[in-house]
């Protein structure tokens, strides 16, 4: 079974590859594109789930596949599979493209879930956020452009930060960094590069008020392309947070005020940024920061249920933050854009009306339950104070929420001859309906269905911790 | 040949259906039923709106065998145990602590039955409904399951999902069918619901840190000793999150806008047991959990419980719009319950747990008739509205009972409600009692003059050509009104004549008693012995 490890690594990467092959050829018919690439990705998640219980290490200890890894990669795979599916892929300027750079965005996090070094976390990201830039591109050079200088800015921070980390330590390999930095303890070389490292992960991640790129590029970029931005890149910076705050679990001093501080600023601001705007796609984004403010709470605790918490709410925002732009098709321009979605196309306005409350963290969905785990974690570490920002953050998020439902089921179409002009309504197919059918099925299950789920997400707490 | 057919078949054989009204999942089907139905309703096709009756019916008629299935449980409810009933319980999260623990003592039953009897009145209520119907009956299912949901959970976790998703149904029913001011109506409700949902999230962080982090179910986490300082923080925030449901003064801003705006089913919702479940939730969270907290605040409660009634006397005496004036003499039910609460006495506290039920039939029944008057007589305006009697008898009915039923006049439910309130809290809070009865004093005051204007005054040639209620707005304020007399006149059941034995009914006050020794056990003064 150790052999089969790697093998949704493989199939994502080759069914990548071949895509971008496929979509250079001419004349041939692609409509079974979207179907095959969902395929596959849940094909690579149905793996994973067989033979990813497997713990084993590849590469000397390079790759390492253990709790947090089947978890990470499961969480990732799922949400690609339901991006893919419920992208109205007429909004995409090239959809083959669109298809691999999604996959390739999925490899990006499993590398960072199985990295046992620091080569292996800057990889992932990288290969992430050039998925995200090149997707960007298709549509807006300009904006792909400010992407990559941003994410320049970050990688900067983060390179800087891991080669202090080695020097001060001598390790690049996680076990030993975590080992030296027991030893070490919060010294001041040791805490100025875990803020820059920490820095450069919020730049990614998009933690308010670092969102200044996120968001105009999230609201310019394709469906798929604000997708991958807002979600699945924002995942793979979390997911390097995760492991970098567990290796440093030791000193806790050295990155939990720090995280506790960007993390309330970002829960408040996120949440009263998201009830300012009007644009479904950049309140969507601002939930997701305010979202992403609650995983880094859940990390600041360094407590092991904080991070169980933390790694659980992490795959209930990978499916929403991945999938949510890529369901909402062409609402970028505006909210009317979604007026009397409810009525036209109810499939995918229960999906966005959803993607919506989970990220806000309505009951009972799978963002509530996620935190709810963070909160719990928040009050035994007594950080009441916290917690009570977080509360505010989450209250103006479900207001922002309803303003969106509201649209939704409540306001009537606009005119054909309005919509014409900008708001055209996704194209209705039977992937797209059956993949939004999916996506409220799984926002709904991982909450309402959380324990196994809350099992494996604290079994990968632990292998993280071990 | 008895004794022989006795022996030969020892245990009964199995009847198909029998015992499953003591099934465990009971309480699980009120929840859960609205919630699939509602999804049912909004997945199947409705072209143009072609089965609007239909999804009407549907709504009406899952009301009806919740009811149903509810009042059987209700008749088996066992009211000499003090324990929980119908209790179920599965691990939900165990590794925080989270368990899905339902269960209903008398007080949670008595509750229930308010909750689907209010259900079945809030379906009719929207009878009229005409826009957007599948959306709006889904909505109103939805609400309808926070609230069961709310009442039976037995898990501060389950409370608090069922407690805060409340919010979102009644927002967007608001928002979508309500009258001009919706917009403004909405974001309050969310705004003060959503300052409750926050408090009782950090009450249930504050007593789950403190009782060690290990579980989120009341039996652990209400039970623990908790320091003083842990009590009253926690006693703190759970006050401002039942007043801003019931509401309390100062925390009732979204009342006149709510009551006013919100379409007629949504009001009767809210005023009938969305908001009775801030009285609930002090009762389960404070009084029956924190004894010392409870003890600490009583003052603070009974001083909120009177202003409130004053100042929602005074402010329906200055209405210039009946629907507001309504909207106010909604709140005194609330702050009576509270008194009781705020009292500490076994017999306020079943007073309040009676006063739960009455107030929120009298507090929907004054909200429904004000709506259905206003909108029969085609103005607000009580400068317009006058000498309606003899055009509109039956509201004109419907409208007194519900004025002395607030008041609680004897042959109402409400009079044994708040004589035992009173009897039970002049003892122990002298100034909140007066204080509250001065409030009545009020109340009774607004009520005669705008009972007097509206209904009784000389009538205005000039207002708008006014209606009875149809026989439909009959039928469920009717049911509003019957739940009133039948408690008020049967409030231990009626009994087979010449016999002890009771009938369809156990009666409620025996019902409701279950459970109520339990909560008031701390507060139980001994006796003085006779050496004293």
């Amino acid at each position: 079974m150790r052999n089969f490890v790697l093998v949704p690594e493989v199939m994502v990467v080759a069914g990548a590859l071949a895509l971008l092959v496929a979509g250079r050829t001419r004349g041939r018919s692609r409509w079974w594109f979207p179907g095959a690439a969902a395929g596959l990705a849940l094909a690579a998640l149905v793996v994973e789930l067989w033979v990813g219980a497997t713990l084993a290490t590849f590469f000397g200890g390079a790759l390492v596949q253990d709790r947090f890894a089947l978890f990470a990669k499961a969480a990732v795979l799922l949400a690609a599979a339901l991006a893919i599916a419920v992208t109205d892929w007429t909004e995409e300027n090239a959809p083959a493209v669109g298809m691999a750079m999604i996959l390739l965005g999925a490899f990006g996090v499993m590398v960072i879930a199985s990295a046992g070094d620091f080569v292996g976390l800057w990889a992932g990201l990288e290969v992430a956020a050039a998925a995200g830039v090149v997707l960007v591109s298709l549509r807006r050079s300009d904006l792909a452009l400010r992407l990559l200088v941003a994410g320049g800015v970050a990688s900067g921070l983060l390179l800087i930060g891991l080669a202090f980390i080695y020097a001060t330590t001598g390790a690049a390999d996680l076990q030993a960094v975590r080992h030296a930095a027991a030893t070490t303890g919060a010294t001041l070389p040791f805490g100025i590069p875990v803020l820059l490292l920490l820095g450069g992960l919020a730049v990614r991640a998009g933690l308010p008020p670092l969102q200044f790129v996120r968001v105009p590029i999230g609201l310019g970029a394709s469906p798929l392309g604000a997708g991958i931005v807002i979600g699945l890149v924002a995942a793979a910076a979390l997911t390097v947070a995760v492991k970098v705050t567990a290796l440093l679990s030791p000193v806790p001093a050295a990155f939990s005020p720090y995280l506790m501080v960007a993390a309330a600023v970002a829960m408040v601001v996120g949440g009263a940024a998201a009830l300012a705007t009007r644009s479904p796609r950049a309140r969507l984004a601002y939930l997701a920061a305010g979202q992403v403010g609650w995983i880094a709470a859940g990390l600041a605790t360094h407590y092991r249920s904080g991070l169980g918490a933390s790694v659980f709410l992490l795959g209930a925002f990978a499916i929403a933050a991945t999938a949510g732009p890529a369901v909402m098709a062409g609402a970028d321009i505006g909210e009317f854009a979604l007026a009397g979605m409810g009525l036209l196309r109810p499939a995918r306005a229960a999906a966005i009306a959803l993607v919506f409350l989970s990220l806000a963290g309505a009951p009972p969905l799978a963002g509530f339950f996620g935190e709810f785990a963070v909160a719990a974690s928040l009050a035994q570490s007594g950080a009441m104070w916290l917690l009570a920002l977080g509360v505010l953050g989450a209250v103006m998020s479900v207001g922002a929420a309803i303003g969106t439902l509201r649209a939704i089921y409540l306001q009537n179409p606009p005119d054909e001859s309005r919509r014409v002009a900008g708001a055209r309504l996704p194209v209705l197919t039977r992937l797209s309906t059956y993949g939004a059918i999916a996506l409220c099925v799984a926002i709904a299950g991982y909450g309402i269905f959380a324990n196994p789920i809350v099992s494996l997400a604290d079994q990968a707490s632990e292998a993280l911790l071990r | 040949m008895l004794a022989a057919i006795a022996a030969a078949t020892p245990t009964p054989a199995g009847v198909p259906g029998a015992g499953i009204f003591t099934s465990p999942l009971i309480l699980s089907l009120t929840i859960w039923v609205p919630v699939v139905v509602a999804i049912v309703m909004n997945t199947v096709p409705n072209p143009r709106g072609r089965y609007d009756t239909l999804m009407k019916q549907i709504a009406f008629f899952t009301n009806l065998g919740i009811f149903f299935v509810l009042f059987i449980a209700y008749h088996l409810f066992e009211t000499f145990l003090p324990t929980l009933q119908y209790e179920e319980k599965l691990p939900w999260l165990p590794s925080i602590g989270v368990t899905y623990h339902l269960g209903v003592d008398g007080p949670g039953m008595t509750m229930m039955m308010l909750s689907c009897l209010i259900g079945i009145v809030s379906v009719l209520a929207s009878w009229g409904v005409r826009e957007r119907v599948r959306s709006y009956f889904t909505l109103l299912l939805l609400t309808q399951a926070t609230v069961n949901g709310a009442i039976a959970s037995h898990d501060m976790f389950v409370l608090l999902l069922f407690w805060g998703a409340a919010t979102i149904p009644v927002a967007l029913l608001i928002l979508g069918w309500g009258g001009p001011g919706r917009e403004a109506a909405a974001w309050r409700l969310v705004g003060y619901w959503s300052i409750g949902t926050a408090a009782l999230l950090v009450a249930t962080m504050t007593v789950y840190g403190a009782s060690g982090g290990t579980s989120f179910d009341m039996d652990v986490v209400l039970k623990a000793a908790l320091t003083p300082r842990v009590q009253l923080a926690a006693g703190l925030a759970l006050m401002v999150a039942a007043a801003t449901r019931l509401p309390l003064f100062p925390f009732h801003g979204w009342v006149r806008d709510v009551y006013s705006e919100a379409p007629l089913g949504v009001s009767v919702v809210i005023a009938g047991t969305a908001s009775r479940l801030g009285g609930y939730l002090l009762l389960r969270g404070l009084v029956a959990a924190d004894a010392d907290a409870s003890r600490l605040l009583s003052p603070l409660l009974a001083a909120l419980a009177a202003v409130t009634i004053i100042y929602a006397a005074v402010v329906a005496l200055r209405s210039v719009d009946l629907r507001w004036a309504a909207a106010h003499l909604a709140m005194v039910p609330g702050g009576i319950t509270v008194l009781g609460l705020a009292a500490l006495t076994p017999l306020s506290i079943a007073g309040s747990v009676l006063s739960m039920f009455t107030g929120g039939l009298v507090a929907a029944l004054i909200v429904a008739a004000a709506w259905v008057v206003t909108d029969r007589a085609q103005t607000r305006s009580l400068s317009v509205l006058s000498g309606l009697a003899p055009r509109m008898p039956i509201l004109t009915w419907l409208l007194v009972l519900g004025a002395l039923g607030l008041l609680g006049v004897p042959l109402l439910a409400s009079f044994p409600a708040e004589t035992m309130i009173f009897f039970g809290s002049f003892k122990t809070q002298p100034i909140g009692s007066f204080a509250v009865a001065a409030g009545l004093v009020l109340t009774a005051i607004a009520l005669a003059v705008v009972a007097h204007r509206v209904l009784f005054g000389q009538p205005n040639h000039d207002a708008p050509a006014v209606s009875d209620a149809s026989l439909g707005e009959t039928w469920y304020l009717g049911l509003l009104a019957g739940g009133l007399l039948w408690v008020g006149l049967f409030p231990s059941g009626p009994k087979l004549p010449g016999t002890d034995l009771p009938l369809f009914d156990p009666g409620l006050v025996n019902v409701m008693s279950a459970g109520i020794t339990d909560i008031a056990s701390p507060y139980v003064q001994p006796a003085p012995t006779a050496a004293q």
